[in-house]
């Protein structure tokens, strides 16, 4: 599904060499993979070419096979609207917007009638077990609410490739446990893959396949 | 769609600050919606001083007309224009036309002279059309001016109305004697004694001091005129048709020249033109006041959204769909602030009129006026599509800094 080749991302942090460099690895459909590593190893920087948001110095991304790395930024826009979904570590809910809105969004912006984008985006936060806050705004959800209506965004255009960066770390008084739980099921049932950036044990137990990262290199992987 | 109900959606995220900005575009609505409405009441005044002062909407006069003494005489006219005048009395887009005798000479009272500029009218039309009764109305509230009236219709009534300031000058009052001397066509001296009828103020000082009106008869009896006419003004029953029948009337009277009106009427057009500069320059100050306020607004309102742009931006948002999504902020304060502008015009004029304020006479002229605020459609709506238009441009460099953010860096940014 997801195919990282040889990419190198670098840039100047706090006067040193900062970025990933070299870094290959392969997350088949269906996974629940995890970057994991400590603060400053790379796995946002990772995350973020592996979700378009950004450019390689060197390397391709592949995604279903075909290479997307270098496609001009419309296609990429439309990649990233289409068939990628992302989870922030800080939910990022648009905060003027109900749950339902905000998972209505992405449809909406893909140009889906209102009506189909409502069911849609009801089915997604029902499945994340939100369907009651559906009308809530962030302001009025708890961090674990908040993060489960970002999931609930993130499928909802039904991708092939979830991107979650440390989703886990701003759930100050919820365990994480469930939250992967909820992604691990999601993975198996809807065959979505996941790629997850963190170093919480908690998210690292659950995962189907771990890349380990130090200073921006591939370290370890099982 | 879902950009426009986003733009509102973040208008109320921060209500004080889109009130604040609202009621900058409120103002600048205000501003110059009521500045135009005093404009079109200016013009209106000015218009109607100069046809109804003795214009008419048209003007049949010889070709070889100017604007020197010899415009003053008998030297340059129309040569049988009795015989003018009432063929174009036939015409069916002419209401009346008023035969005039422009004339120049002295006036005396025995003790002294006076130069003057005189006009002979028909003394039974020219109150249905022109402004008589007003200019007698002013005259008659001057020291010596009690009883102020309307030349008589007699053919054998020898009267003159006075210039308020030509009066003061002699020392002449209402029933008093005077005589006027002048050449005749020929350039033989005449002289004819006449009674003051009345005096007139004509609203300027300068025309105050040296003008005056008599019959055509009296005219006559001083110039030796006979059918020789200065000038038609010719009353249009359609006023707005002014110009399509200035083009026809000049075709059918190919020996004579037709002038509109807002030709002839020089103070008119200077005035319209120092108004129209002063609005130009208060509308650009006013519009760029909005534009740096609305756009300061904007800019901070983008400032405070770097990482939900990123967001979007993650999500799929193209470059130029967050330009359209500022753009759309910007629609909304325009059309709401011009919504509310024109509420507020409406109350404040009406309230304004409603005082009946006396303003005080202009430079030059010899009365003030009341304000009265027009109700002019056509200035609300090019104020708000110019408001509109300033409002999309504020909102075009914050949506191009909306549009330029690097993905990354918006979703670090804290």
């Amino acid at each position: 599904m997801l195919e990282l080749r040889n990419l190198t991302r670098a840039y100047e942090l706090g006067g040193e060499r900062a970025g990933v460099f070299g870094v290959s690895l392969e997350v088949p459909k269906g996974c629940l993979a995890v970057l994991a590593g400590p603060s400053g190893s790379g796995k946002t920087t990772l995350l973020q070419l592996a979700g378009l948001l950004d450019q390689p110095d060197e390397g391709e991304v592949r995604l279903a096979g075909q290479s997307v790395s270098n496609l001009p930024e419309k296609a990429r826009c439309d990649l990233r609207l289409r068939r990628l979904g992302f989870v922030f570590q800080a939910f990022n809910l648009v905060p003027v917007l109900s749950a339902l809105e905000n998972v209505m969004l992405p449809l909406q912006l893909q140009g889906m009638e209102d009506g189909e984008a409502r069911r849609r985006a009801g089915a997604a936060l029902d499945r994340v077990g939100l369907a009651d806050r559906a009308h809530h705004r962030p302001g009025q959800l708890s961090g674990g609410q908040q993060q489960r209506a970002a999931i609930a965004r993130a499928l909802a255009p039904e991708p092939l490739l979830v991107l979650a960066d440390e989703p886990t770390a701003s759930l100050d008084h919820a365990p994480g446990g469930p939250l992967m739980d909820l992604m691990a099921e999601l993975a198996r049932e809807r065959g979505v893959t996941f790629l997850v950036a963190s170093h919480d044990p908690s998210v690292i137990a659950r995962a189907h396949r771990v890349f380990r990262l130090a200073d921006g290199r591939l370290v370890e992987q099982d | 769609m879902i950009l426009a109900r986003l733009a509102l959606r973040n208008l109320l995220r921060q209500r004080r600050r889109t009130a604040l900005t609202l009621m900058v575009v409120v103002a600048g609505f205000l501003a110059l919606s009521l500045a135009g409405g005093f404009m079109a009441q200016t013009f209106q005044g000015l218009a109607d001083g100069a046809i109804r002062g003795g214009l008419g909407h048209l003007q049949v006069m010889p070709r070889e007309a100017g604007g020197g003494d010899e415009a003053q005489s008998l030297e340059q006219s129309l040569p049988d224009g009795e015989a003018l005048a009432a063929r174009l009395r036939g015409d069916p887009a002419v209401a009346e036309v008023l035969p005039r005798i422009q004339f120049m000479g002295l006036l005396s009272s025995g003790a002294k002279s006076v130069a003057f500029l005189g006009t002979a009218v028909d003394p039974a039309l020219e109150p249905k059309y022109m402004a008589c009764a007003e200019a007698l109305k002013g005259g008659a509230q001057v020291p010596g001016g009690a009883g102020s009236r309307w030349l008589s219709a007699d053919p054998a009534a020898r009267e003159v109305i006075l210039g308020v300031g030509l009066a003061r000058a002699l020392g002449a009052s209402v029933g008093g004697s005077l005589t006027l001397m002048s050449t005749t066509r020929e350039g033989a001296l005449n002289a004819v004694d006449v009674d003051v009828a009345g005096l007139q103020d004509l609203g300027l000082r300068e025309l105050n001091d040296r003008f005056l009106t008599v019959s055509l008869a009296t005219a006559n009896q001083l110039l030796d005129a006979g059918p020789a006419r200065s000038r038609l003004s010719v009353v249009l029953k359609r006023p707005q048709d002014t110009v399509a029948e200035q083009a026809r009337l000049q075709v059918l009277l190919p020996e004579t020249s037709v002038q509109p009106w807002f030709e002839l009427a020089s103070f008119y057009r200077q005035v319209k033109l120092l108004y129209v500069a002063i609005f130009g320059f208060m509308g650009l100050v006013l519009f760029l006041i909005v534009l740096l306020a609305t756009a300061n607004t904007l800019l901070m309102s983008v400032l405070e959204r770097v990482r939900e742009f990123g967001v979007l931006r993650a999500m799929g948002l193209q470059p130029q769909q967050l330009l359209a999504l500022l753009q759309w902020e910007g629609a909304f304060l325009g059309v709401l602030g011009s919504a509310l502008g024109l509420a507020a015009t409406l109350l404040l004029r009406a309230g304004l009129n409603a005082l009946h304020l006396q303003l005080p006479a202009p430079p030059g002229t010899s009365h003030g006026y009341e304000l009265y605020i027009h109700f002019v459609p056509t200035v609300y709506v090019a104020v708000a599509l110019g408001l509109q238009a300033t409002l999309q441009l504020s909102a075009l460099f914050p949506g191009l800094k909306a549009a330029r953010l690097r993905i990354v860096e918006a979703l670090r940014h804290v």
